[in-house]
């Protein structure tokens, strides 16, 4: 059954992630290194647990209720408006630096901000008219989020956890305000997996069988809104998540939602996880390279190597992901 | 006479600034067969669209068991009749069984579709269109003549008493053709179906149909049996055509043939 698979690299990911993160050294663990376990270890592991699948879920509803497989939150205007939603907040002094909850809100807005404008521009397009706009539309809103860091950047210490996506530093006040609400998204987007499914043969299929489809869709877009502004406010736009994780989800598993939906939720975690921990293992590399210098590899840089390549195996064994 | 299921009272519809529909009246009863006929933008599946309320007439009134179609809640709508459009889009990944299932949503709604909506009803579908051995393929990797029969399971899926079909016959060759066609036949015989279906060819119309609707110029410019209707006069003046028309006994139809097109006037 291909979900054990699924399952074993989740669980092979995350002994991964436990294993290489520092000051802990297994398998003995004194006090100090328990702390280190509970109160950072874990959270960091949630965090990418969390953001992942939010992402990967995201995704894979874009991609279903657009009927467009480039589809993804990052190409939907989703992503970018998060971001500049959430660094604008700051910027402007209206979200605290380190609030969960104000950098939740402020994705949401942005998030919904920016995807709404993406569909308004793209609606009635082509599958790759859509991905054209979330092109241009993403570039235009990543160029605003610039400027606000330009104008002041001495704010903006902890920008690249949003621009780049990053689950460092992450602790359980961030992971207590972000998991009731993703896992309310994809709890609902799970219950409403059958019915946007069927916008999949077309809106005059779905009409035929009495689905209104416009509303429908709108459910799904809010939902992904819901699930992708939630992860890139706890873990920052990590790329590509959200656009190869749907079709990996796919290929494991058909193009039924009711089973689509969880495999890309727990495909995009395994995802996160396991970049985070190549992430950690990059960050020592670094570090033991040039003496006295910080730098911590963000995750999103990782998943953005990750997603390429993922992204050059999909294309070209597209128009369509086959399905054995 | 059995109770009217579409009453179509001098329906209007304006397409932008075409008028498409002029005035069109028609009363469609229980366990009928009805082929509907006429040339390229005639104004076919724009009256199918009007049926199911999917659309509303800008004046005339368009019933379905008596009530306006177009205020009917579309599950309703839904569970009463069912539609095969002229195309299914590509779907990858969807297996026939899944696709077929999604018919079960009018009686099931949001939340019955997520717990096994591949029911009895749903395989029953798969069996009577001959598709349950294709039950696991998926739908894009279909030939032309399994994909129509898949998508009449769907529509049986629906477990409705009428049956709307939009050129249920285009890209098909002539054996597969005859297949669906035979199938739809037997389905309307054996169940009491009630069966609308838009066609092109006037043969099909007359073998597979009891009653002929040719529309022309907006307007039901014939209706009745098929030995009635289909005369050389109906070429001319509905296809613009020359054309004979000949009794067949083998079939025990009549036949159509178009030699020319006539001089637009």
């Amino acid at each position: 059954m291909r979900w054990w698979w699924a399952v074993a690299a989740l669980v092979v990911a995350v002994a991964a992630e436990l294993a290489v993160g520092r000051g802990v050294d297994w398998p003995q663990l004194d006090p100090l290194e328990q702390r280190i376990l509970v109160e950072l270890r874990l959270p960091r592991l949630a965090t990418a647990l969390l953001a992942g699948g939010g992402l990967g879920a995201a995704g894979l509803l874009l991609q279903a209720v657009l009927r467009n497989p480039l589809a993804a939150p990052e190409l939907a205007g989703v992503n970018p408006g998060a971001v500049l939603g959430v660094l604008g907040g700051i910027q402007l002094g209206l979200v605290p630096a380190d609030s969960a909850a104000g950098a939740l809100v402020a994705a949401l807005l942005g998030g919904a901000a920016g995807g709404s404008l993406m569909w308004l521009l793209a609606r009635d397009g082509t599958p790759a008219q859509i991905a054209t706009y979330g092109l241009l539309g993403s570039a235009a809103l990543a160029g605003i989020t610039t400027l606000l860091l330009a104008y002041q950047p001495g704010r903006f210490g902890n920008a690249l956890r949003w621009l780049v996506g990053s689950v460092d530093g992450r602790v359980w006040a961030h992971v207590s305000v972000a998991w009731p609400w993703l896992a309310t998204a994809l709890l609902l987007a799970w219950l409403c997996s059958a019915v946007l499914g069927m916008l999949a043969a077309g809106d005059g299929h779905a009409a035929a069988l009495g689905l209104s489809p416009r509303p429908a869709r709108a459910l799904g877009l809010a939902l992904s809104v819901a699930l992708a502004a939630g992860a890139v406010a706890l873990a920052g736009a990590l790329a590509f998540v959200g656009l190869v994780v749907p079709h990996v989800a796919r290929a494991l598993c058909g193009a039924d939602l009711r089973r689509a939906l969880p495999a890309a939720a727990l495909l995009g975690a395994t995802m996160v996880v396991g970049a985070d921990a190549v992430a950690q293992v990059l960050t020592l590399l670094v570090q033991s390279g040039s003496a006295g210098q910080r730098l911590a590899v963000p995750a999103g840089a990782v998943t953005a190597l990750l997603g390429a390549v993922a992204l050059v195996v999909v294309a070209r064994r597209s128009p369509h992901v086959e399905v054995s | 006479m059995t109770e009217p299921v579409f009453t179509v009272e001098q329906a209007r519809y304006r397409y932008r600034e075409r008028v498409v529909l002029d005035g069109v009246s028609l009363t469609v009863r229980a366990g009928e067969s009805v082929a509907l006929v006429g040339r390229n933008g005639c104004g076919k599946s724009t009256l199918l669209r009007l049926l199911t309320g999917a659309d509303r007439p800008e004046s005339g009134r368009v019933l379905l068991h008596g009530r306006p179609a177009y205020a009917q809640r579309r599950r309703d709508v839904a569970r009463q009749v069912a539609v095969l459009h002229q195309q299914l889009p590509p779907v990858p990944g969807l297996t026939v069984r899944q696709l077929v299932a999604q018919g079960r949503y009018p009686h099931r709604g949001p939340l019955g579709m997520l717990w096994r909506p591949e029911d009895a009803e749903a395989s029953a579908a798969l069996a009577a269109t001959g598709v349950t051995g294709l039950a696991d393929r998926q739908v894009d990797t279909l030939s032309g003549g399994e994909r129509q029969r898949v998508r009449l399971a769907l529509a049986l899926a629906q477990g409705t008493p009428v049956l709307l079909l939009d050129e249920p016959t285009t890209f098909l060759d002539v054996r597969h053709q005859l297949e669906v066609l035979s199938l739809v036949r037997r389905l309307h015989t054996e169940r009491g179906l009630t069966v609308v279906t838009v066609l092109h060819e006037l043969d099909h119309a007359a073998r597979f149909t009891d009653r002929v609707v040719a529309l022309a110029g907006g307007r039901v410019r014939a209706d009745g049996p098929p030995g009635d209707v289909v005369t050389p006069a109906l070429l001319a003046d509905v296809f613009g055509v020359r054309g004979r028309v000949f009794a067949d006994a083998h079939t025990a139809t009549v036949r159509a043939l178009a030699d020319e097109p006539l001089e637009e006037g």
